[in-house]
């Protein structure tokens, strides 16, 4: 009767002298095991852990979000690619040129590829993906999106597909380069949608082969795979036998299956267990900071009290950004003071304008009229708060750049602004977004090339879409910055080009309509066994075709 | 009880009709449970911010076109007035169909079947490891004196009070990454189960077991105790066959309330050891305005609630004779 009594106790106990040891036992490191050779090895299943959303649809032309991406390239090929210093490489396309006029551009095709159903890669192959993605039917967004100026494709002959436009689109490569717009085989997209969003089938290095929901997705290799990219380190089929995905959200969960080696290699890693792994020998470390635009916080210049320019400055000048990231993010996200993400060249930074003065906000304050103050020690304009609504996004914000936010809200609050965070799942942050009840707002934007600039900065981009969203969140609107970045997105010179989004970007900085933090953060955890693992420079999801497992 | 005087068979007919009385009452009253569960879900998800139309667009932030937007529209009968909706979905649930998902856009009992094993396998067998270690903790601390006592109900209290995602934490720390014992996630194997189990289990034990002693407590002064002790009963053969008896009978009857406080904490624990499961279908749905699953999922633990709640009342009228009479002169 007395036995089972102690164990409880006893469990405790150690679970105390257990869990106080812990800070020391996670970070603990074990013999690393150095593999003898460098030549690949082929074979083996490498266990990915995604800490994304499961997607609902695999099919990345319907809808089109990050999670879709990530599990896309691995089983479809793209028309171009990007290398690492983001040039537009050739992938199913050999080569392409443009006419003068800059409306006609011909694709010139890989001539010896199927789609692993066995449908021949074609031109008309081509054409049928650009109109499913043009297709309402096919619930697009992100490709649909991207292909705006694309009026039709045309089977010029089986290898040359010609892409008429309505306007000329500096940014079409980019965006054929993007997985949103890979390339599936037109048999797979006749099946329909239910069909196709369980297993699409594309000319990738691996095929779908089962999908078992809220669990994992099975890849098997596709043993004909002959178009790799121009940048791939190999010819021939990838060196991996299989890829069991998994979907694991909790980021503790992940880094212990990553640990225990239940897991090859996770993403969405969090700064603490990147900097815990940062001190062992058995797991590596990739940052690959997604392209497009940076994590910025967006000043509503749309509605009082952002509508002052001198406003926005004060609040930029008042925060504290520094300090909260290097606590906070253990030294994993470099701060950024540009528009775009480091990943694009013609990313313009200028740190003067974002150092922290506490005198010049209040200066600048003062003279814009708010200069009473509160019971609370908050500022008051004719009997109004000076107060800042930030809705944020669980779903988007991690933990540690939410908490990074009420360090903002903290030092905001010495000037004398009442920053309201208000923690939201992401129906209602977008719904909140669409009403117009912001004030600031921090909104990833994922896009290969500076065009993102384009959809977040035109002042097009206020008028919301039909479900109310709209992607300039800042609501500049500048008639000079409009042309700057309609005549950018249309130049096919690529040095006036970057001039023009330079002269764009100085606009937006200047303007204090943003408060640049770090590049959008996008790090990988993987144990040292796993060899030749990447992440695609297009948007900078991993890829799996290179990778092989050493003492497997 | 009045029929003392009547013969044998009336007494029958009178109990079997007993008996049918309670059961067409339970089953009036799951009916009206699960309408009202039903009704409640089809509002309250409509009160929260987000349009369903965009959960078939692939969630929230869509950028469809106004033409796509009213073409899924009306495609699923978003359109029509509110009431008008409502009552075609408790048409179509009256006839046993829950709907397509709009975001997976596959039949919604499908899923739904696919997903209730695993949460039924992991809420069973915290429920049981949850009684096993209740039972053990309740006797030991009623029968090992005081220091037992204050122990026992310190632990109870303790265990009682711990957040899920605190244990399911701690526990993968403890027995995954610094011991290496256990996976800290699913295996799909026996091995995998352990650790959500024990999360769940413990602070359900903790609830369990202070309900079980105090019960064993009071028992043990009752006069009947007293004369089985004056009978000459060990004190072990008292409390397993006399106070044990006793003890159980509000733990059996919270067993259906513990069965939907498992599936509820399985949204954490699912999560947490990701492991597929009606708690992470669940959260996925919510987030993404899926309404056919919400509301599938809903019913489903809404239906499991009641069954469970309709056993425990048979086991409790099984252990218990006084409620088989008490019911007849209600």
């Amino acid at each position: 009767m007395h036995s089972p009594s102690r164990r409880p106790a006893r469990r405790a106990l150690t679970a105390i002298a257990a869990a106080s040891g812990l800070a020391l036992l996670l970070t603990g490191c074990q013999p690393a095991t150095e593999s003898a050779s460098s030549t690949p090895v082929a074979g083996g299943t490498l266990t990915y852990a995604s800490g994304d959303a499961e997607p609902t649809c695999l099919d990345p032309h319907v809808g089109g979000n990050y999670p879709q991406a990530l599990l896309a390239g691995q089983f479809l090929d793209s028309l171009v690619s990007r290398n690492s210093e983001g040039e537009i490489i050739p992938w199913l396309a050999t080569k392409w040129s443009v006419s003068d006029d800059g409306l006609t551009w011909d694709f010139t095709l890989k001539d010896d590829v199927s789609f692993t159903d066995g449908t021949p890669f074609d031109a008309d192959a081509v054409k049928v993906n650009v109109e499913h993605l043009k297709d309402p039917a096919t619930e697009s967004s992100t490709g649909y999106l991207a292909l705006g100026k694309v009026e039709s494709v045309t089977a010029i002959s089986d290898t040359v597909a010609q892409f008429t436009l309505n306007a000329p689109d500096s940014a079409l490569l980019e965006s054929l380069s993007m997985p949103w717009l890979a390339i599936e085989s037109p048999a797979g997209i006749a099946r329909g949608m239910e069909e196709n969003c369980q297993a699409p089938i594309g000319t990738g290095p691996f095929v779908v082969d089962d999908w078992v929901k809220q669990d994992h997705v099975s890849l098997v290799r596709n043993e004909d795979y002959n178009s790799p990219p121009a940048d791939a380190q190999h010819d021939g089929k990838a060196y991996l036998e299989a890829i069991e995905w998994r979907f694991i959200p909790d980021s503790a969960s992940r880094y212990a299956a990553l640990q225990a080696g239940q897991v090859d290699i996770l993403d969405n890693a969090q700064p603490d267990t990147i900097a815990a792994a940062e001190k062992t020998t058995t797991l590596a470390h990739i940052d690959a900071p997604r392209p497009g635009a940076s994590n910025r916080i967006e000043l509503n210049a749309g509605a009082a009290p952002f509508n002052d320019p001198a406003v926005r400055e004060a609040f930029i000048r008042a925060v504290d950004v520094n300090d909260g990231i290097e606590s906070l993010f253990f030294g994993s996200a470099k701060r950024s003071y540009s528009p775009l993400s480091s990943a694009e060249s013609v990313g313009y930074s200028d740190e003067s304008l974002f150092t922290t003065d506490l005198d010049a906000a209040n200066a600048l304050l003062d003279t814009a009229g708010w200069t009473a103050r509160d019971a609370d020690g908050f500022r008051v304009k004719d009997g109004e708060r000076l107060t800042l609504d930030f809705p944020v996004s669980t779903n988007q914000s991690i933990p540690a750049e939410q908490s990074l936010f009420e360090q903002i809200q903290a030092t905001a609050k010495q000037a004398g602004f009442d920053v309201q965070l208000s923690l939201l799942d992401l129906s209602s942050w977008y719904g909140v977004l669409a009403e117009n009840d912001y004030d600031l707002v921090s909104a990833p934007y994922t896009k290969v090339g500076p065009d993102v600039l384009r959809i977040l900065y035109h002042s097009d981009g206020i008028v919301p879409a039909p479900s109310g969203y709209f992607a300039n969140l800042s609501q500049v609107s500048d008639p000079q910055l409009d042309d700057l970045l309609t005549r950018a997105s249309e130049i096919s010179d690529d040095a006036e080009r970057a001039d023009l989004y330079e002269q764009a970007q100085k606009i937006i900085l200047e303007g204090f309509h943003i408060l640049p933090l770090y590049d959008q953060q996008n790090h990988f955890l993987l144990g040292t066994q796993v060899k030749g693992a990447r992440s695609l420079p297009t948007v900078s999801t991993p890829t799996f075709y290179d990778t092989w497992l050493a003492n497997n | 009880m009045t029929p003392g005087l009547q013969t044998t068979n009336r007494v029958d007919r009178s109990r079997s009709h007993r008996v049918l009385r309670w059961l067409l009452v339970r089953l009036g009253g799951a009916a009206f449970v699960l309408w009202a569960v039903a009704t409640l879900t089809f509002f309250a998800i409509r009160l929260i911010p987000g349009d369903p139309a965009e959960a078939v667009l692939g969630g929230p932030g869509s950028q469809a076109s106004q033409e796509t937007l009213d073409q899924v529209r009306r495609d699923y009968g978003l359109d029509l007035p509110l009431g008008v909706q409502y009552l075609n979905a408790l048409g179509r649930l009256l006839t046993g169909d829950l709907g397509t998902s709009y975001a997976l856009k596959v039949p919604v009992a499908d899923l739904l079947s696919a997903q209730l094993g695993g949460t039924l396998i992991l809420a069973f067998s915290a429920l049981l490891v949850a009684w096993a270690s209740a039972l053990a903790l309740s006797l030991w601390s009623t029968g090992g004196g005081r220091i037992a006592g204050s122990v026992g109900q310190a632990i109870e209290l303790t265990a009682a009070a711990l957040p899920h995602f605190w244990l399911a934490t701690v526990l993968i720390a403890i027995f995954s990454s610094a011991l290496g014992w256990l996976p800290p996630v699913s295996t799909g194997g026996v091995l995998g189960l352990i650790l959500p189990t024990v999360t769940l289990a413990i602070p359900l034990a903790g609830f369990l077991a202070q309900v079980m002693r105090e019960t064993m407590l009071d028992t043990l002064d009752a006069p009947f105790i007293v004369s089985a002790r004056a009978r000459g009963e060990s004190e072990g053969g008292i409390r397993l066959r006399h106070a044990l008896r006793h003890a159980s009978l509000p733990a059996i009857s919270l067993s259906g309330w513990a069965l939907g406080y498992l599936i509820s904490g399985a949204v954490v624990v699912e999560t947490i050891f990701a492991r597929p499961g009606l708690g992470r279908t669940l959260l996925q749905a919510v987030t993404l305005r899926d309404v056919p699953i919400v509301t599938g999922v809903v019913l489903l633990v809404a239906l499991v609630y009641i069954v469970m709640t309709i056993l425990t009342d048979a086991a409790s009228r099984l252990a218990d004779p006084r409620l088989r009479t008490a019911e007849g002169e209600r």
